[in-house]
């Protein structure tokens, strides 16, 4: 391992230096720890190389040596390669490392690598009992990731079907994530974990994300909110089960506890299938008390 | 063996900016820091010490020494921004970021840490990524991560959601803990004498005692642990067209496309999802549960002042 670093260490410096393209013989003549005399064995080490540093970010970009295109070569373009810096303090570290901890994406929680490269973990995060496991590996969802960041179409498919949107934002809430965006000109949210084959498209800048798109606003919290209808329910929910109702309940709902702890609220209902189901989880320690199209669209499902 | 070299280089590649950013750090911060080993570190600036620029003489050559327990690195320059992240590692980090200010639980650090490299990874992802944690009241979240923390028995009032019973236990908490969106405490309940897992927000009331606990040398991996059970209650279940969506949203059985066995500890939960899903579902199988199914009915319809006997 000693001499494959000091080869990488040495291919690097000698790329972020050059300030030209240089060719693989270049690199086989110039850069110490490759072979110079097997051809089989310098093409297989450089070809391992390259993978090895692409793997960790550092792509090595072919281009024309010069204008009359006939030979090509190797850059490492410093925007490929440097991290600007974000000017983090080390009391900002300290929180990031810790939450880098506590969370888990598929399972993992992120590599101490990509502390360093923040200049470090400034100190150890022992003894947090906080956890959070957010689902999926990080890998295609760092794919859509990059498509919303740069703006590119996002292809994969979902249940069965190519799909091809234009995602605007990516959000995990109910511990699932979805990818918001445009298909087929309508706005739509798709759940990663049934989506697959996650591919961004080549061109960067493909669409704009329409001005005043808010992710946070783009699933519902309540699944009763997620719908066109437009009413306005008025509920009771009996003392027993109020601290329960009044966890759920939207921000924007109105509530006023009654005397005997029972809490009746206001609140608008986008979806009333939802919103009734909802409601039959209390049994009957809760009832809807108006409108009264929504209490018989209650009781007539109640039935059967 | 690659994973480990990209491990090694990236160290490297990441200490070596820090010291020439930071000339005079100690060879102690440079290994707290980077997680290094004195033996590590040194192994790894003898190696940076026989690398350079073509040419590889004395004046191509990076130095990289420990000098009276301070860290030289010189003649390093191509090498003194860190690496880039990685599109995994910039989302994980962001996300990470996201879930923990999400739930009122960061420090206003954090905040700000995310802002900055949201600032420079990501440029154009305002209001485009956005990781919610919420769920949980914050002021529980706080008592139990802080009884947790400093190993303080909580006594709390829970009410189970299967079953609706209420109960008043004595817990000592371990590991405070999110999973597919919601909260929960593990621990020792000391009313049942044996490992649990409670919801969070199914904690109606919570207060510390003014007792300490000693935790198990391994507190056990925090996990919602659904053992399907012997005692469990079943459910045969024809899914109309409108109630596909059972299929996948809950852990069931399919006997075949549109016939699944629902199981779960309480029939009252196949049954309130039954009366949810009224004529687009059927129960073939499961007399415990239709029992239910009957009270539950007649309970609402009652509420409701219509006569359940229609």
């Amino acid at each position: 391992m000693k001499n494959v670093i000091e080869r990488l260490l040495n291919l690097l410096a000698f790329l972020l230096t050059a300030g030209r393209p240089v060719t693989a013989e270049d690199i086989r003549e110039t850069v110490a720890g490759y072979d110079r005399d097997n051809d089989v064995a310098f093409h297989r080490m450089f070809e391992r190389d390259k993978d090895l540093l692409r793997s960790m970010g550092i792509p090595l970009t072919l281009t024309f040596t010069d204008v009359w295109e006939v030979e090509q070569g190797y850059v490492v373009p410093p925007r490929d390669y440097e991290l600007p810096d974000p000017g983090l303090t080390d009391e900002e570290r300290a929180a990031l490392w810790l939450a880098a901890q506590v969370v888990r994406l598929g399972g993992q929680s992120t590599g101490a690598d990509a502390m360093f490269k923040l200049g470090g973990a400034p100190m150890p995060a022992a003894g947090e009992p906080l956890a959070a496991d957010l689902g999926l590996s990080a890998d295609d969802l760092a794919i859509i990731f990059s498509a919303v960041a740069e703006h590119r179409v996002l292809r994969f498919g979902y249940r069965d079907k190519p799909r091809e949107i234009k995602p605007y934002g990516l959000i995990h809430r109910h511990g699932h994530w979805y990818v918001v965006g445009e298909a087929g000109g309508e706005p739509r949210a798709f759940r990663v974990d049934r989506g697959d084959g996650f591919a961004a498209g080549q061109e960067p800048e493909s669409f704009e994300r329409p001005a005043g798109f808010d992710i946070k606003t783009s699933i519902p919290t309540a699944p009763w909110e997620a719908g066109d209808e437009d009413v306005v329910a008025v509920v009771r929910f009996d003392a027993n089960v109020a601290w329960w109702a009044d966890r759920q309940l939207p921000a924007g709902a109105s509530r006023v506890t009654e005397a005997d702890g029972g809490l009746v609220a206001h609140l608008p209902v986008a979806n009333t299938g939802a919103f009734i189901g909802w409601m039959i989880g209390f049994v009957d320690e809760a009832e809807i008390i108006g409108p009264p199209e929504l209490r018989s669209q209650l009781v007539e499902l109640v039935r059967g | 063996m690659s994973d480990k070299t990209v491990k090694r280089l990236t160290r490297i590649l990441s200490m070596l900016p820090w010291v020439i950013a930071n000339p005079g750090s100690t060879v102690t911060e440079v290994q707290t820091r980077f997680g290094y080993t004195r033996r590590e570190l040194v192994a790894d600036l003898e190696l940076v010490f026989v690398c350079g620029l073509p040419g590889y003489g004395p004046g191509d050559l990076m130095e990289a020494y420990i000098e009276d327990d301070e860290v030289i690195v010189d003649m390093a320059d191509y090498f003194s921004r860190p690496l880039r992240l990685n599109p995994p590692e910039a989302l994980t980090l962001l996300a990470s970021g996201m879930a923990l200010t999400s739930t009122g639980q960061a420090p206003p650090a954090l905040e700000r840490a995310v802002g900055k490299l949201a600032a420079v990874v990501a440029p154009a992802v305002d209001d485009a990524l956005f990781v919610d944690l919420a769920g949980a009241e914050p002021a529980l979240l706080d008592l139990f991560r802080t009884a947790a923390r400093e190993h303080v028995v909580v006594d709390l009032t829970y009410t189970a959601l299967a079953s609706g019973a209420t109960t008043k236990r004595l817990v000592e908490p371990w590991t405070v803990f999110s999973s597919l969106g919601n909260w929960y405490v593990s621990g020792f309940c000391r009313n049942a004498a044996a490992d649990r897992v409670f919801r969070i927000d199914r904690v109606r009331e919570a207060h510390v005692t003014d007792e300490t606990f000693d935790p198990p040398a391994d507190v056990p991996p925090p996990e919602v642990r659904y053992t399907p059970s012997e005692d469990d209650v079943r459910a045969v279940i024809r899914l109309g067209p409108t109630a596909r969506w059972v299929a996948e949203y809950f852990p069931v059985e399919a006997l075949s496309p549109d016939v699944v066995v629902f199981s779960a500890s309480d029939p009252a939960v196949a049954a309130r999802l039954l009366l949810r899903l009224g004529n687009s579902a059927e129960l073939l199988e499961g007399d415990e549960v239709r029992q239910r199914l009957d009270e539950h009915r007649s309970l609402i319809l009652r509420r409701y002042g219509v006569d359940g006997t229609l």
